[in-house]
């Protein structure tokens, strides 16, 4: 909310600075964003009185002027042929700024030299509607000046406003009146309100109001003036409107604005000649029905939307703005004022379904009281009065449903305490709601407060307590830490706890957590490779997304994960772990209909060229066991995987939870990636949800163990691993087997290779002997040899 | 016989004497003269042509010479050990100024790090800790918290929608709602997580994160939350850190307050950070609106309560002097390494 310091003053006696005054406001609320001190826009630029003008001698179309600004005269080329001896004009000087932000320095013009330069109206930042002249071509003629006046006296640029930002609580003060209400509480002043009165002539308008959709318009006034000249508004009315913002266009639509600030009611003016058969009807408008609106855009409707109508056509939407042919024109005889209160939640939709915004809407929709729309209206007649606008019809049409004057709030006493924790005075209470307006009485230990039309937000005890607290002070609040609350256990869930220990597992191997964005674009999954049917497709899509790389939540990690390596890459990053404990989003369908999953997932990357898929299989199964889940391995279909070089991990329980292995070649191509890449993603609350919780201590054992070395060959083509788990089987003495050389090559045969393994074995009964162990080992290589063909290198 | 034995003892002596190394010492003494083939043995063989009157004599002579050499050996031992500790200890000389192999530890986002230390200030004093989901309906996002439909108060947040009644959460505050549905009184709750506004420059990210605090209980003021929030402020950036409460508005509370602390980088006397006022604005907190309350089935005639909702990346760029947002997502490994030796 823009408030020139000179408006404030109209209604309230300030006798502090700006500066303390904006202090003030701050500690009751409404905090000051800026001060604009509208003088600083425009700098050294002065009214000049030209005393001579000589032809340049060097140039045909450039004259030399000698002007007056009063301490001294200047010498100044121009081209400008609109002035003559003895005009006063606008005269730059060197070091001037202009509206347009041009600045000046002193110069030669073809040899001569030029001390500044004249302004035309444009670089003032005024239209031929603020100033007389001021929208010719050429250089702006001033009347009535001095020479070596600043233009900002001139032109009335000469006001400090405050740019309040007001809550959505306080629609009131979205108005001057409003803030100024509130400035004089703070002050302690009383608050004038402003000149309603108007003369009216006796002549009855025959103008009639319908209200059909009373529940979108609780209350619509209309009153007539005849014999309206449009002209120019006064100087004051364009000055301010000019600082607040706004252009000045005549006194009619002026007029309307001004009460828009000032009162904070939104005002109309129709052309009446415009009406048919002089009857406005508020109705619903009806599907398709269509209005082409003062901005030329041509509007679709239906029948949520409010309109303004006559018999035959809407002449506007309502509260929003009015339709291309009913505005006020040069030719405009008769004009009917509308002041009306439309409902909030309806204009907001409205205009934001038609994308159709105006100074009006933007306050109908914080919401306006039942009686602004009186004083608005009254305030709109005494401006047409006071500027000889046209003749006031004698009756006014108001329209309403029946509404409360004024509410009453009772708090008791020791509510107030309650809330705040600290006791305040009762003739402060007293003293801070009378002067806001909120007319309170202190009855049997009950301070029954009068709500006054304009206070709707307040409705119970806190919102009074707020109100004396406000202008109590809050340097008053004193720390009291939870002393008569109940004593509570306070700790991080268990899902908290477990993302910690996770956290700090990754960390100890070396990576590093990122965060990053849960929207992502649908074309990462074809940078991803995923099949027009996988599932991982199936993303919720937003309807007002910032831009298509953000339009739909991710269903992976990988996507983010990638685009943050490829990004290091580019930063010339050789190589570097990170890794991401996040939510992805799995609807069933889309577009949405019920709230997704949420499934956090865990996912890490490796960039490096000296790392490899089992390097990664190690991370992998660090994590796994910090689950204590049983597991097994399966070739991955991950589209983004390199076929060879990947695997699922799946549980006891046949759950997939995840894939890892090094990304795919088109993948590095999709990415811009340069160095080897591998990557894995799990389903973090799957683990978590399948983790098998500890049991407890077991013995140590009692007998030693033994371990033996075996070189198998085998043929190349099988997997070690199901060796490994044949001999993890094979008996309860065998306790560990661990692989410990892969060879292929001199002394072993064209497709075999040669498996080097360790196998530890313990009894839990005995001391194995040397004949315990070559027994286990004969009947250990036999099945190896008759399961795997196996045998033992010689 | 007592001659040899005296001889053999000078030789040994001296050989004892000359032994420059353990090695030595052992082959060249130990073995030599008390070895099995060693020159005492070869005395003790001879003790049979000692005439037997005199055995007893010369046995005793044998046995001392014996006990004599055997101690000289001993000293010289314990000797050349040290001597040769010293000497192994004194070529083993490590460079120290040899740049090490760098250990591989990685660390936790900035962000993390900063929602753990608030975390643990809050779960110190009694708060649980809650979370909710990222896609929030209307309802709890919106209706339970006091913004009905169409209510200017949604102007002040951006949001992004999938459909009319769902939406990305722009609040933790929904997680209040979630809470008091669930949970009767005495509740004390901090809730972290992401919340999205459609906002992006260097002070706005569309997506950042938020940690909600909710006390209900009999009795709850402004007061205790004042001290609730003086206790998060001391702990977090200071002990001479102070706060202060400007009003304010949101649509959940009432009384609503912002809330600033003094400014830690300056100590509040004004510097680039706070923008030369000393303080710097963290948070938004009130009472909990008695709507609030009720929409949750907790009578507010009964109880009352207190909210405050923290912005952790804010709190992350203020903390560790970061100053546009954008980092913070960009996940430059150079950036992330700078925070490796923060807790």
């Amino acid at each position: 909310m823009k408030v020139p310091y000179s408006w404030l003053k109209e209604f309230v006696d300030i006798d502090v600075s700006a500066e303390v005054l904006a202090e003030k406001l701050v500690n009751i609320g409404f905090e000051v964003e800026e001060f604009i001190d509208l003088s600083k826009r425009i700098k050294n630029v002065v009214a000049g009185r030209i005393s001579e003008i000589k032809k340049h001698e060097n140039a045909d179309k450039l004259r030399v002027c000698k002007v007056d600004i009063g301490k001294k005269t200047l010498q100044i080329v121009t081209a400008a042929t609109n002035v003559k001896i003895g005009d006063f004009v606008p005269l730059a000087l060197h070091g001037a700024v202009l509206y347009t932000g041009q600045e000046i320095k002193s110069g030669e013009l073809r040899g001569v030299l030029s001390e500044g330069m004249f302004c035309g109206g444009d670089e003032l930042g005024l239209t031929e509607n603020d100033m007389d002249g001021a929208g010719d071509e050429g250089v702006l003629i001033l009347h009535d000046v001095t020479p070596g006046q600043d233009i900002n006296e001139i032109i009335g640029n000469n006001d400090t406003v405050l740019d309040i930002s007001v809550t959505a609580n306080r629609p009131d003060c979205q108005s001057i009146i409003g803030i100024a209400r509130e400035v004089a509480a703070v002050l302690d002043k009383p608050f004038k309100m402003p000149d309603l009165s108007f003369n009216t002539t006796t002549k009855k308008s025959n103008i009639g109001v319908e209200v059909i959709a009373k529940d979108l318009c609780p209350r619509y006034m209309a009153h007539e003036v005849d014999n309206v000249v449009i002209k120019k508004s006064p100087k004051i009315i364009r000055d301010r409107l000019r600082a607040v913002g706004i252009r000045p266009i005549n006194n009619i639509v002026d007029i309307t604005n001004y009460v828009l600030i000032e009162i904070g009611q939104p005002m109309h003016a129709f052309d009446k000649t415009l009406i048919e058969d002089n009857k406005i009807i508020v109705r619903r408008a009806k599907n398709n029905e269509k209005i082409v609106t003062l901005d030329g855009k041509c509007n679709n409707l239906d029948d949520t939307m409010l309109v303004i109508a006559d018999a035959k056509k809407p002449s506007a939407v309502a509260g929003i703005m009015g339709g291309e042919y009913s505005g006020i024109n040069d030719n405009t005889k008769t004009i009917i004022f509308e002041s009306a209160k439309f409902a909030r939640d309806n204009i907001r939709r409205t205009s934001r379904t038609l994308n159709l915004h105006s100074d009006s809407s933007a306050r109908f929709e914080k919401g306006i009281d039942f009686q602004t729309q009186e004083i608005g209206m009254k305030r709109a007649l005494n401006l047409i009065c006071s500027t000889k606008s046209g003749d006031i019809c004698e009756n006014s049409t108001d329209v309403h449903e029946s509404f409360d004057a004024e509410r009453t709030v009772k708090v008791k006493q020791d509510k107030i305490s309650a809330i705040l924790g600290i006791d305040i005075n009762t003739d402060f209470i007293l003293k801070t709601l009378n002067g806001l307006g909120l007319n309170t009485e202190l009855i049997n230990g009950t301070f029954v407060v009068k709500i006054p039309g304009f206070r709707e937000d307040i409705v119970n005890a806190n919102d009074v307590a707020e109100e004396i607290m406000r202008f109590y002070g809050y340097d008053h609040i004193r720390s009291t830490l939870l002393k008569d609350a109940a004593q509570t256990y306070g700790a991080k869930n268990e899902h908290y706890k477990i993302s910690d220990r996770i956290k700090n597992v990754l960390i100890g191997l070396g990576f590093y957590e990122t965060v990053t964005y849960s929207f992502t674009s649908e074309k990462a999954f074809d940078s991803l490779l995923l099949k027009k049917n996988n599932k991982l497709r199936t993303a919720a899509k937003l309807i007002n997304p910032l831009g298509e790389d953000w339009s739909v939540m991710r269903t992976t990690l990988t996507h983010s994960l990638l685009k943050a390596v490829e990004y290091n890459q580019k930063m010339s990053t050789e190589s570097g772990k990170l890794f991401e404990i996040s939510k992805v989003f799995l609807p069933k369908s889309t577009p949405l209909i019920e709230q997704p999953r949420e499934v956090e997932k865990l996912a890490f990357t490796v960039w490096d060229k000296e790392y490899d898929f089992y390097n990664l299989k190690s991370t992998v199964e660090a994590i796994l066991e910090q689950f204590n889940v049983e597991y097994d391995y399966i070739t991955s279909n991950a589209e983004f995987l390199h076929p060879g070089r990947s695997a699922d991990i799946i549980l006891a329980n046949g759950l997939n939870i995840g894939s890892f292995g090094q990304i795919h070649p088109d993948v590095y191509e999709n990415y811009e990636l340069n160095v080897q890449t591998f990557i894995a993603e799990l389903d973090f609350e799957a683990l978590i949800a399948n983790a098998v919780p500890f049991k407890g201590y077991k013995n140590l054992p009692k007998f030693p163990s033994v371990a033996r070395d075996f070189a198998l060959v085998v043929d190349d083509n099988l997997k070690i691993g199901e060796l490994i788990t044949c001999i993890k089987k094979f008996s309860e003495a065998v306790k560990d087997v661990t692989l410990f050389d892969i060879y292929k090559g001199e002394n072993i045969p064209q497709g075999k290779k040669s498996v080097a393994i360790k196998v530890v074995i313990q009894s839990d009964e005995k001391t194995l002997t040397d004949k315990d162990i070559q027994d286990f080992t004969n009947k250990l290589l036999n099945t190896l040899k008759s399961n795997f063909n196996a045998a033992l290198r010689t | 016989m007592r001659e040899k034995l005296s001889e053999i003892q000078a030789k040994c002596f001296d050989a004892v004497k000359n032994a420059n190394s353990l090695t030595e010492l052992y082959n060249d003494v130990k073995v030599k003269f008390l070895g099995k083939n060693g020159e005492m043995t070869a005395v003790l063989r001879g003790m049979k042509d000692v005439p037997n009157d005199k055995k007893a004599e010369i046995g005793k002579l044998v046995n001392d010479t014996r006990a004599a050499m055997e101690k000289a050996i001993e000293e010289k031992e314990i000797y050349l050990t040290k001597l040769e500790k010293k000497a192994k200890l004194e070529s083993e000389i490590s460079d120290i100024t040899i740049p090490a192999k760098k250990a591989d530890i990685g660390s936790l986002h900035p962000l993390s790090i900063i929602k753990n230390q608030i975390l643990d200030i809050f779960t110190g004093l009694g708060f649980e800790v809650k979370e909710g989901p990222e896609i929030e309906t209307d309802y709890y996002n919106f209706q339970a918290l006091n913004i009905p439909k169409d209510h200017p108060a949604r102007d002040m947040q951006d949001t992004f929608y999938f459909s009319e009644n769902l939406l990305l959460r722009t609040h933790t505050s929904p997680c209040q709602a979630r809470t008091m549905e669930k949970q009767r009184p005495p509740i004390r709750m901090v809730s972290p997580g992401k919340v999205y506004r459609s906002d992006d420059d260097a002070t706005h990210s569309p997506m950042f994160q938020q940690i909600e605090g909710l006390v209900v209980d009999k009795n709850i003021t402004m007061c205790d939350l004042k001290g609730v929030l003086d206790e998060f402020a001391k702990r977090f950036f200071n002990s001479d850190t102070k706060t202060r409460f400007r009003p304010s508005y949101f649509p959940f509370t009432e009384p609503s307050v912002e809330v600033d602390v003094s400014c830690s980088i300056c100590g509040g006397k004004g510097c680039r950070v706070c923008k030369g006022t000393g303080w710097i604005e963290v948070l938004g907190a009130g009472i909990v609106n008695p709507a609030v309350l009720d929409n949750s089935g907790i009578d507010s005639n009964v109880y009352s309560g207190f909210a405050f909702g923290l912005g952790v990346d804010r709190l992350t760029m203020i903390k560790y002097g970061i100053p546009d947002m954008r980092l913070l997502f960009a996940n430059d490994l150079r950036f992330l390494k700078q925070f490796r030796n923060v807790r």
